[in-house]
């Protein structure tokens, strides 16, 4: 595994372990399966897995550039129902090669829209591609509000069919043609750039590389190949179906992973990425020849996923191998006694320090020393102002009425809980995906134990709690231990979490909330529901944790950046397996509050609330990168986005421009952010 | 012109199946897939658990061999799922389509090879899968028609619908609102997203009260939670008999809040209680799954089956509840269509469970996945 040859391989080397993967799990299905494959099936699986290995080509072209694309799945959509709202049901031999084009142009021209934003007016991509899939998703329900329309069958046709009858299918050669577009991209300057911006945006820059142009391009480029994957479901399904591609999101992240490429940028690239879409696609054919319960399937998955990442990133430098040896180590140095924490434990500060002259300056003012946290956290306030205005103006009621404070507050705890768990995660530079199903596993748990009796909340709470604490800690010890990006861990105990969810409640979750965890939700006390006093308690306690804690400080400075903080002696992992025990804690809560709220668990009841959770950080100041935010601007954050759904609900305008609103919101939240440009 | 080709395709099935028939013993099981969408809600769960009942019933243990797959919320994956079961050799597929049109290819390309498709709840508009479904439309209507009356025609309504962007949504929404059209007196003045989840339907209804006082709407018409709207009211101080009337989804809890107030139920806290609620309860039934499954043994048996089997529309008012003492098939058949919460726990359980068709599948094949003995 050391030798020469090995490490020359360097980049490809990733890229033969997953065609590996692929290879041997082909194989497997072929032997399992009780017949013989056919050219015809070799064909159709070829065509099946298409879509998503495009679209995630795509999407490994933005994280090579350092960034994140959400809108991936949306324009997908948005393309096939262009199309099929568009052709005319009479002509049988529209032009292939015209609605291609205007396919790929569709989905470039969103991508110049997040290339704008992200590239020249520097927004994080995370938030900006949020924004646009909500945009998307509602744009797309206005063409074809639901599914129908007609795609020619002479696409079907051409991207079906056989390039070479009975040897080489179209969709091979669409896809051999991508990778030969890349292989030259690569070579070109563009590529190089591509390449040097996603490792280091700074040091691109110093080089003389107009990181703006080659950041926008890149959103482009991807947008185009969401936009052929748009085109190639269309040939596919021969008409239009609205939310034909916002599915594919997910697995286009895990098709990027599992090809080898680094989230975070710099590192892979697109032929890995279609292994890894091909390897989720024969998963399929498996689970089903071994007859595996579905309750098993996403559990089987997440499995996939975390062996072909490890089996990708194993090697002597890996951080499992780095921190296996340091364990050696310590064990040595704890023998022969030179631990730090074993020598004499005696004062070495220098004498002077205590007894330094005080300062003649003046102390600085209140707003001056807190102008940083003001700049991040006053815009979603702002905002928040106006949307309250608006409402005022629409619906009526809101400064005039209490029962709007409080259902406002009420229906923003969920989201002001779940803003300390990833706001924390985020801060130091992660993301936290397990929300949904850390809240919904909870949620069943405890009105499964509880069933609707208040004393036996004396122990279901706890037992919520450290199931919690064992999903957090094995997140953090993902990141931590296995070196892991946090993307892929908590999107595979998201996927782990299900599958147990699914079989503790047997597919149907039973049992109540207790009347006690009812009433706080939606019960009285002193005019207010009881949750308000608790939640302006928990905001205190998120404050103080984050700003007055060296808990706190040490996030900060691990977001800020790691290494740094590991030289100046903060225990990183620790700290890092605690932030992520810390969002696993408040998933958890919200779990148990949302049961309250509703007087039931139900499956799923958690999936609406991970892209909010994400976006409420965001909005309220914080950096997705990690190392800025103050949690008062999360929780403003919090306030907004459920204000302005209050605000939506009380209307009856169509869920499209509902949708398309939202985003415009985030979007312009973010522009109130922005840094100048730093020099 | 299809239904040539597509009777053709039965005869070679036919002759296939006679041909493996002779060559193989006679106990030749018929191998068969249920492809479902996903599996995290309440509805889903009991269609399977009525499939699976249906299958180990005695009639049908010998005949068929069942294999269960989920494909969850995407199309692709389930397009890739039913070439599997094609390619695994698959006589017939059961499937709960996730998109009524992405399907179209492989469900054509399975048809070609002799394999029968039928599609269930959902429809599939390649024509050579056989469906079973409710009318929408009607669902829609019918619903949106009851509740105009109870309101005498006038009055401020909210709308709760369901996912945006599906077939059933956007049907019922279409019509339910067509017929509020036709009544000048009558407003739609909310309307929200219920993702067809008793949860959601909570926040979006709390998030509409936050401006709108109760005493300021005069009717609901949900596709899912009016069990969770009559909770609410309850929670707000509301009497029992002030309860507005609601169109929506027949889920058990919602039953037996119809049933006169005081009847004696066992197992019946509040708000899952009798309330004498006013109310037209409907659903997409799910046995549906297990008739699509009973009407493909009889495809491949050779029986004639219709193209489109629309089931009745299974509508339940406050003057034809009843509940049930055991929830067998024989007691449902007689009549009654609400289960004791002793027996079924959850509010949010779908009760629409009786066909006149499935003698094999009642209470315990919807809960447990038990067949009728």
């Amino acid at each position: 595994m050391t030798g020469p040859f090995w490490s020359a391989l360097g980049q490809t080397r990733t890229v033969l372990v997953a065609s590996g993967v692929f290879a041997s799990l082909l194989a497997l299905t072929s032997w399992i399966s009780p017949y013989p494959l056919s050219y015809f099936d070799v064909s159709f699986m070829a065509s099946g897995g298409a879509t998503t290995a495009i679209a995630a080509m795509g999407q490994t072209l933005v994280i090579l550039s350092g960034g994140f694309d959400l809108s991936a799945g949306a324009v997908v959509s948005l393309v096939n129902a262009v199309l099929a709202s568009q052709m005319n049901p009479m002509v049988f031999d529209a032009s292939v090669p015209f609605w291609t084009m205007v396919g790929i142009g569709v989905g470039m021209a969103v991508g110049a829209f997040n290339g704008f934003f992200i590239a020249f007016l520097r927004l994080q991509p995370i938030v900006v591609t949020l924004a646009t899939m909500f945009i998307v998703q509602g744009l797309t329900l206005l063409v074809l509000d639901k599914p129908g329309g007609f795609v020619s069958p002479s696409l079907g046709g051409v991207y079906m069919g056989d390039a070479i009858p009975n040897l080489l299918p179209s969709s091979v050669v669409l896809i051999g043609v991508v990778i030969l577009l890349w292989l030259w991209l690569k070579r070109t300057r563009f590529g190089l750039a591509l390449y040097a911006v996603g490792s280091d945006p700074d040091a691109a820059a110093a080089t003389g590389i107009r990181t703006g142009p080659v950041i926008f391009a890149t959103y482009v480029l991807a947008g185009g190949l969401y936009g052929l994957a748009g085109v190639f479901v269309s040939a596919q399904t021969g008409s239009g179906d609205p939310l034909v591609g916002n599915a594919l999101l997910l697995p286009t992240f895990a098709a990027v992973v599992i090809g080898g490429t680094r989230l975070g940028g710099g590192k892979g690239g697109l032929i890995g990425t279609i292994f890894g879409a091909y390897i989720l696609m024969v998963v399929v054919n498996i689970l089903l020849s071994l007859n595996v319960s579905a309750y098993f399937s996403t559990i089987a998955e997440s499995a996939v996923l975390l062996f072909a990442v490890l089996a990708g990133s194993l090697s002597k430098n890996s951080p499992l191998a780095q921190k296996l040896r340091s364990a050696q180590e310590y064990l040595k140095a704890r023998r022969q006694g030179t631990l730090v924490s074993q020598r004499k434990q005696t004062d070495n500060r220098l004498a002077f320090a205590a007894g330094a002259p005080k300062s003649d300056t003046m102390a600085p003012g209140l707003l001056t020393r807190n102008a940083a946290m003001l700049r991040y956290t006053l815009p979603a306030f702002a905002c928040l102002l106006i949307v309250l205005v608006i409402t005022q103006a629409v619906l009526g009621n809101v400064f005039t009425s209490f029962r709007y404070w409080d259902a406002l507050f009420v229906l923003c705890s969920f989201l002001a809980v779940l803003a300390l768990g990833q706001g924390a995660v985020i801060l130091t530079g992660g993301l936290d995906l397990s929300v949904p199903w850390t809240i919904g596993l909870s949620g069943i748990l405890i009105a499964g134990m509880a069933q609707g009796a208040n004393g036996a909340l004396i122990y279901a709470i706890p037992i919520v709690l450290a199931v919690a604490i064992v999903v957090g800690t094995l997140n953090g010890l993902g990141v931590v231990a296995l070196g892991l990006s946090p993307i892929v861990v908590t999107l595979a105990m998201n996927g782990l979490l299900q599958g147990l969810a699914l079989l503790y409640s047997n597919g149907t979750p039973d049992g109540f909330a207790a009347p006690a965890l009812r009433w706080i939700m939606t019960g009285e006390f002193l005019g207010f529901t009881p949750i308000i006093p608790i939640l302006a308690l928990f905001v205190a306690f998120a404050v103080l944790l984050l700003g007055r804690t060296a808990f706190g400080r040490r996030l900060y400075a691990i977001g800020n950046s790691e290494i740094a903080a590991r030289l100046s002696g903060v225990n990183t992992g620790a700290t890092l397996i605690c932030v992520y025990v810390l969002s696993a804690i408040c998933a958890a809560l919200v779990g148990i509050l949302l049961t309250g709220f509703s007087g039931q668990a139900s499956l799923g009841m958690g999936d609406e609330y991970l892209l909010p959770s994400i976006a409420v950080v965001v909005v309220g100041g914080a950096l997705i990168t990690g190392g800025r935010g103050h949690y008062v601007g999360m929780f403003g954050g919090a306030l907004l986005l459920t204000a302005m759904q209050t605000l939506l609900a009380g209307t009856t305008l169509p869920f499209a421009v509902r949708s398309v609103f939202f985003g415009l919101v985030i979007l312009a939240a973010v522009i109130a952010l922005r840094e100048k440009r730093s020099i | 012109m299809f239904s040539i080709t597509k009777s053709a395709v039965r005869l070679a099935a036919a002759a296939s199946i006679a041909a493996t028939c002779a060559t193989a013993a006679s106990a030749e099981k018929f191998d068969i897939y249920l492809s479902m969408s996903y599996i995290g809600n309440d509805w889903q769960a009991e269609a399977a658990n009525m499939v699976k009942a249906l299958a180990s019933h005695e009639n049908y243990a010998d005949k068929i061999n069942l294999k269960v797959q989920v494909a969850g919320p995407n199309a692709q994956r389930q397009i890739q799922q039913i070439n599997a079961m094609v390619q695994a050799g698959a006589d017939a597929i059961v499937v709960y389509p996730i998109s009524p049109t992405a399907l179209n290819s492989v469900v054509k390309n399975a048809c070609d090879k002799g394999v029968t498709i039928i599609a269930y709840d959902g429809e599939i508009s390649e024509p050579c899968a056989y469906n079973v479904t409710i009318d929408q439309l009607e669902a829609g209507r019918v619903t949106a028609e009851w509740l105009a009356e109870k309101m005498n025609g006038e009055g401020e309504v909210v709308m709760i619908t369901g996912v945006p962007g599906t077939s059933v949504d956007a049907a019922r929404t279409a019509a339910a609102k067509e017929v509020f059209e036709k009544h000048p007196g009558i407003n739609v003045v909310g309307e929200a997203v219920g993702m067809w989840s008793q949860a959601v339907a909570r926040t979006e209804m709390s998030k509409i009260l936050a401006t709108r006082d109760w005493s300021e709407i005069d009717g609901l018409w949900m596709q899912v939670g009016c069990f969770t709207a009559n909770a609410m009211q309850l929670e707000a101080g509301i009497d029992a008999e002030n309860l507005l009337p609601c169109a929506g989804e027949g889920s058990n809890g919602g039953r037996i809040q119809m049933l006169p107030a005081g009847t004696e139920v066992e197992g019946a806290t509040l708000p899952y209680a009798p309330l004498d609620a006013p109310r037209i309860s409907y659903a997409s039934p799910p046995y549906s799954g297990a008739l699509a499954l009973k009407l493909a043994v009889d495809i491949l048996e050779g029986k004639e089956v219709p193209d489109l089997t629309t089931l009745p529309l299974p509508v339940v008012t406050s003057e034809t509840i009843q509940l049930c003492e055991t929830g067998s098939w024989e007691e449902q058949k007689a009549g009654c269509n609400a289960f004791l919460p002793s027996l079924v726990s959850n509010p949010g359980w779908f009760a629409s469970i009786y066909s006149q068709e499935l003698p094999e599948v009642g209470l315990n094949a919807a809960l447990v996945g038990q067949p009728e003995l």
